[in-house]
């Protein structure tokens, strides 16, 4: 293993080898940039939702669409892969290689679950709902933020699923570390935005 | 004591610091279903005052935020300024967005 920590100058891995370099730490900061921005996209995605989410053009409402076992799931199995980025994150701050990359596929895995949950919730809605993307205002932003929400989850289980194979053929570095931990911050942001999406998109839509 | 012992006990204390346990993070792993669940229950019990409810919603929406962004995504920790400022920044553009589009769309 030591051969690959030679960044370093005692050629030890330090404890948060994701602040180790000034790349390392540019990386992270800017990643912090990048979010912030990424909450403005959501925000503006949420703004419009708001402002059309009873305008349902005769077509189904929120509240004959939605289901509360679906949403409960969804954001049970969401949660618990922000956990486990977290464990991750954790992991390898220990330099527990196997570790890591074993809460990482756990966190892919979910990630594919809540991605699953999602295509059979639209599907669903689609074709037995008569509930599609031109119905109604109140369909397109829905399907505008939820799927954009969805494809964030999607690019993320890829992301991830990358850095997998390459600790796997690089291992843990002071190069690799920054990579896991802007994925897991990542993550969290994407449980955050659903967060606010079960709130005021699916427990809102009940409350009318 | 010897030196040796001594320098030992000093490795272990300075390990048990440098490395968290996991113990704070499912306390908010917990926090977030219980909030979750307050959320979930108060619009299936239904009855209830819609406008209450609404601001119950939202109150528990923001506590599970902030506290998943202070201990996961480790905000709370010193020198995240910068992060902060990000995060304010853009959420203060994404709230004027959404007073905007609600407030001002169907005035």
């Amino acid at each position: 293993m030591s051969a690959t920590h030679a960044e370093t100058v005692d050629g030890k891995l330090p404890h948060e080898p994701e602040k180790a370099t000034l790349e390392g730490r540019n990386k992270v900061l800017s990643f912090w940039l990048f979010l912030g921005g990424e909450a403005v996209l959501f925000g503006t995605l949420f703004a419009t939702f708001l402002a059309l989410r009873n305008q349902t053009n005769e077509g189904p409402t929120a509240n004959e669409l939605f289901h509360f076992s679906t949403t409960a799931y969804a954001t049970l199995i969401l949660l618990v892969s922000s956990l486990t980025s977290v464990f991750a994150v954790q992991a390898m701050h220990r330099h527990k290689v196997t570790a890591l990359r074993v809460w990482l596929m756990i966190t892919v895995l979910l990630g594919l679950g809540f991605l699953g949950l999602e295509i059979y919730e639209f599907t669903d809605y689609v074709t037995a709902e008569k509930f599609g993307m031109t119905t109604s205002a109140f369909s397109s932003a829905f399907y505008t933020l939820v799927g954009f929400h969805g494809a964030h989850v999607a690019f993320g289980v890829l992301w991830i699923s990358i850095l997998i194979g390459q600790l796997f053929k690089k291992g843990l570095t002071v190069v690799t570390a920054p990579k896991v931990y802007v994925s897991a911050m990542y993550w969290h942001f994407i449980d955050v935005v659903w967060v606010f999406i079960f709130t005021v998109v699916y427990l809102l839509g009940k409350v009318g | 004591m010897t030196s040796a012992d001594h320098q030992a006990t000093h490795d272990v204390v300075k390990h048990s610091e440098r490395h968290e346990g996991p113990q704070k993070h499912i306390i908010v792993f917990v926090l977030s279903i219980v909030l979750t669940a307050i959320a979930f229950a108060a619009v299936a019990a239904g009855g209830v005052n819609a406008a209450f409810t609404v601001l119950l919603l939202l109150v528990m929406a923001v506590i599970q935020v902030l506290v998943q962004m202070g201990y996961w995504m480790h905000l709370k920790d010193r020198g995240h300024m910068m992060p902060i400022i990000f995060m304010l920044g853009g959420f203060f553009v994404a709230g004027t967005a959404i007073v905007t589009a609600l407030y001002w769309v169907w005035w």
